[in-house]
């Protein structure tokens, strides 16, 4: 019996070396700082870069910066937010925009306020919309997710279309022109995933609306922006006009593979448009659609994110002087990781720099990035609230109603139910 | 008699139409279960855009994506920190496992009886619900963004248990009578008798925990926090949600970390039957 | 045992006794970490599942989160999704599996190695891999559709992913996919077990095989069917994995499963992690009633 006891205790010493093993590292030394985000080809890559900037001129900094799926960072953010401890909390992290208000306002006091160490009238405002809680603004903005039409020029020409005429149309003619289109080319217009109703976001950001009132209320029955977006939304899918995809592969794989001539989201996805390189030169850019609503521009915004500093930081000042530094300093940071990442910032001087005044080859000699500064500053500001993805939801599971054929107002009372029971 | 001539007639001349039916039947079900595994081999010769295109011919962008591969992700970082993970996990859930399965059944009394059954219901329990609290835990003792706290709560796995219990009631108690006659300590009886004699439910289980083990995500996820701790699940669920996935260096890292598994599978198949065999009861 | 105090050779107390400690020795460790691990955690989150709040901020909510479940139409259809799953797929993968044993347990067939092998990796697959499979091979255009109409099956591709009844068949697929070989290794290494004698009996006898099967393997096995039909209850009703990586719940919620809504309460939405544990409780005991009753049904004792 002691025998056994004295093996066991040997075992877990062994062990336990492996596990104290990193606390000696953690002790006092030059300052680190670790930093969350995902995706390696883009975020991931952008802070390497913001990274290198900073550490010429601060080289006794160090960063670790870790990736993960998306879905994790928020999972792990979580979990030690709402575990109240702050040991395995990191010093910056990315949050998407649609998150930051769910996040500022269920764990008041976790995040920097950073107002007075920003000068906030140099981002794009509606960034600074969402990141702002009780009158103090919290994060420090970062790519927009600004909306346009991709499309492909040659296509649209076999079809009897010019450029005019996709510029500043609603998107009752952009269904218009798709069947015209499918009918002559056999090329679908455009590919959509019915169950992702993503795009019925950028259509009631466009006309300002969003799936909450003023009061935070849930406002999708009666709310006429949200009848008309479901219904446009509706309109789209069942077109023939339009490709049905599901999941993400497929619907790039839809433009790469020539399936489909146009697509309308954010000016992310200008990497996978490029893609294809047997495409270059067919392709150019136009405003996305509008919803045909008094109000609506044709100007939206799809995904975007944001960096945030922790309260809990070790290193919270050397944070905030990295992000001030880099994001919200250095233009030619922001020209730099437009060329190699296609990442438009919101940072408004680094606008007017030489890297998006480029006339890309691709898209036929187009400056696209000078129109997607341009569409930026057209977004209107809307305050998302803590339950977009409840609303989204909500809005997906009674989809498939309105696509068969059924009442949008109904189906609408269907969602708001679902979405006030859920935020209980 | 007219039964065994008809015997004698089957058994010298052709198959049966029962035959041919369990051919045909088996050889359709080993194609859609191996089919997937040929389609990621194909994918992970391709280039990306033709593996989401749905390409079916073998392509010749292997050691591109090998290349890719190795710049995304620091493959032998990953390999070692699972590998530690998985050994060192599956050792300990073993022995602790199969003492706990062994004392249950040969040491029988009423109370264990019933803590047994209680331990039963707690395999009903979703993760979920005990995520938060059990992270809370390791965040009090601070060893969070550890091995061990990866490895702890899975250590008394009460499937195991469970399994080892069964398997023993196959195993003859006059065994370890003559062990105790001949001056064996109990524990001593556990490891020089019991453990040498069970090798092929040992054999069945370390497969079961080793893929347990290997394949863990969740609960690494939320315990890990930095690059120098990451597993293999992890890196491959990072890099499948990028804005510009690559499909034929995620299909070849996949083939990468499913390997060792099927190695291991292979290598021990014939315990492994012998092993659910003594569960089998 | 008296020789045992007889012998001299060895010094114990009363034998009574010694069983008891030793029986305590052996499973104490298991015991002290399903203690910390397992139960505490699980008497924590009970408590929680009576608060209600939003991340960090809570507050005593008693039955309101109950009440909240009822009213809940997400989780119903949850509900709904998960029982259709253990209701369809469980049998089907059970008998599945019992056919492919049986017809692998027969001597004559050859290369039996190389198909049980085949049959059983699926299982050895990693999650995130198959799900990325699963999720290609099913899309619209993606190559069952094209395998489909290729054999003139079907005249046009069946939206798998974008209608609710064809996501649930496809979750029923892949789940089957994954675990059949599992449940066959169980069943083929008891009917291993079983003696030929008995078959032979029955074919003197004039049993045809599909008799023999129904009234001597089945028979013999059912202690292992019902373990593994426990073990797939239990799995059904706690299904995650599926439901989270291949339809993301879709559409419409039309295959969310119990656990994927507690996910989502708790890392999608606005966390709330009294409702979490609320909902956690509800699987809890489904599968406690469930495992019940198949051990009732089959007049089994309890797992001894």
């Amino acid at each position: 019996m002691k025998k056994f006891l004295f093996v066991v205790l040997a075992l877990m010493l062994t062990l336990s070396v492996f596990a104290a093993g990193d606390k000696e590292a953690a002790a006092a030394g030059p300052q680190k700082i670790t930093i969350w985000a995902w995706d390696p080809n883009f975020n991931i890559a952008i802070m390497e870069e913001a990274k290198a900037r900073y550490q010429a001129i601060n080289p006794d900094v160090q960063f670790e910066i870790v990736d993960m799926a998306k879905a994790d960072v928020e999972q792990k953010l979580l979990i030690n937010l709402s575990s109240g401890v702050t040991d395995g909390l990191p010093d910056i992290v990315l949050i998407e925009d649609y998150n930051a208000e769910k996040y500022l306002s269920s764990y008041p006091d976790s995040f920097a306020d950073l107002t007075g160490s920003f000068d906030y009238s140099q981002f794009a405002p509606y960034k600074v919309k969402l990141m702002t809680v009780g009158g103090k603004t919290y994060g420090v903005p970062f790519d927009t997710g600004v909306a346009g039409t991709y499309y492909r020029k040659d296509i649209l020409e076999a079809a009897g279309f010019r450029a005019s005429d996709m510029e500043n149309i609603t998107w009752d003619r952009f269904i218009e022109i798709g069947e015209a289109v499918f009918a002559k080319t056999g090329v679908s217009m455009c590919a959509f995933d019915p169950t992702d109703g993503g795009l019925v976001r950028v259509m009631l950001h466009s006309a300002g609306s969003w799936y909450f009132d003023k009061n935070g209320k849930p406002f999708l029955a009666g709310n006429p922006v949200m009848e008309a977006a479901v219904a446009t939304y509706a309109k789209l899918i069942n077109s023939p006009g339009t490709m049905k995809t599901s999941g993400w592969a497929e619907w790039v794989g839809a433009i790469n593979s020539g399936k489909a001539a146009t697509i309308s989201t954010g000016v992310w996805i200008t990497g996978s448009v490029k893609a294809e390189a047997t495409q270059s030169g067919k392709w150019a850019l136009a405003p996305i659609p509008r919803l045909n609503v008094p109000g609506a521009v044709n100007a939206s915004n799809l995904g975007g994110s944001s960096w945030y500093v922790l309260n809990s930081s070790k290193a919270k000042a050397t944070a905030i002087d990295f992000l001030k530094q880099i994001y919200a300093k250095d233009n030619d940071f922001y020209q730099k990781i437009l060329v190699d990442r296609g990442a438009v910032g919101s940072f408004l001087p680094s606008q007017g720099g030489s890297a998006y005044m480029v006339a890309d080859p691709f898209f036929g000699g187009q400056k696209v990035f000078q129109n997607f500064s341009a569409y930026m500053q057209k977004i209107p500001s809307v305050e998302f609230g803590s339950y977009t993805y409840e609303a989204d939801s909500a809005i997906a599971s009674v989809l498939p109603s309105i696509y068969a054929g059924g009442s949008v107002a109904d189906a609408l009372k269907a969602a708001q139910a679902q979405l006030e029971n859920a935020i209980k | 008699m007219p039964h065994e001539q008809l015997l004698l007639r089957r058994l010298r001349g052709r198959p049966s139409a029962g035959l041919v039916f369990s051919y045909v039947f088996i050889i359709i079900v080993a194609a859609f279960c191996l089919f997937p595994f040929l389609w990621m081999v194909i994918g992970a010769t391709n280039v990306s855009k033709d593996v989401s295109m749905g390409k079916l011919s073998l392509g010749m962008a292997l050691f591109d994506n090998f290349a890719n591969l190795n710049k995304l992700v620091n493959l032998p970082l990953v390999f070692r920190n699972t590998a530690f993970v998985t050994l060192v996990g599956t050792f300990f859930t073993l022995l602790v496992a199969s003492m706990a399965g062994y004392g249950f059944e040969m040491y029988r009394n009423r109370h264990r009886e019933r803590l047994y059954a209680f331990l039963l219901l707690t395999m009903m329990i979703p993760f979920a619900a005990v995520m938060i609290p059990l992270f809370r835990i390791f965040a009090k003792v601070q060893l969070l963004n550890s091995f061990i706290a990866v490895i702890l709560p899975s250590v008394a796995s009460v499937i195991v248990i469970f399994y080892f219990r069964q398997s023993t009631k196959s195993f003859s108690r006059e065994l370890v009578e003559a062990a105790r006659i001949d001056g064996l300590s109990e524990l001593q009886a556990f490891f020089y008798i019991y453990v040498p004699s069970m090798k092929s439910t040992y054999a069945a289980a370390a497969i079961i925990v080793f893929m347990s083990y290997w394949n863990s995500f969740l609960w690494p996820l939320i315990v890990l926090q930095t690059n120098d701790k990451k597993l293999l699940t992890l890196a491959i669920s990072s890099l499948s949600s990028s804005y510009t996935p690559d499909f034929g260096v995620i299909m070849l890292f996949i083939i990468l970390a499913t390997s060792p598994t099927l190695v291991i599978f292979f290598a021990m198949q014939r315990q492994f039957v012998a092993g659910m065999l003594g569960a089998g009861k | 045992m008296k020789t045992i105090r007889q012998s001299g050779l060895v010094r114990h107390h009363s034998t009574a006794g010694f069983h008891r400690s030793t029986g305590w020795m052996f499973v104490s460790f298991a015991l002290i970490l399903v203690g910390v691990f397992s139960i505490y955690p699980v008497i924590s989150s009970f408590l929680l599942s009576f608060q209600t709040g939003r991340g960090a901020v809570y507050h005593f909510n008693g039955l309101g989160n109950i009440q909240r479940l009822l009213k809940d139409t997400v989780f119903l259809q949850a509900l709904k999704n998960t029982f259709v799953y253990f209701i369809f797929q469980v049998p089907i993968m059970i008998i599945l599996a019992l056919t492919i044993a049986s017809v692998l347990n027969n001597p004559k067939l050859k290369f039996r190695g190389f198909f049980r092998i085949a049959i059983f990796l699926p299982c050895v697959t990693s999650l995130v891999a198959y799900s990325v499979l699963f999720k290609s091979m099913f899309a619209l255009d993606g190559l069952v559709n094209r395998m489909l109409l290729a054999i003139n099956v079907v005249a046009e591709p069946i939206p798998w992913l974008l209608d609710p009844f064809w996501a649930k068949v496809l979750i029923i697929i892949a789940l089957t996919w994954r675990w059949t070989g599992y449940n066959m290794m169980f069943y083929l290494s008891a009917m291993q077990n079983i003696s030929p004698s008995y078959y032979e009996a029955a074919r003197i006898d004039g049993a045809n095989a599909f008799q023999q099967f129904r009234y001597i393997t089945v028979p013999l096995l059912k202690p292992v069917i019902l373990f593994t039909s426990v073990m797939s209850t239990i799995g059904t009703l706690q299904l995650f994995d599926e439901s989270m990586n291949i339809t993301g719940g879709g559409p419409a919620n039309a295959t969310i499963t119990i656990s994927h809504y507690i996910y989502n309460v708790l890392f999608r939405f606005t966390p709330n992690f009294g409702y979490a544990a609320t909902i956690s409780y509800v699987i809890v005991f489904l599968v406690a009633i469930l495992a019940f009753v198949q051990f009732k049904l089959t007049g089994d004792d309890h797992a001894a």
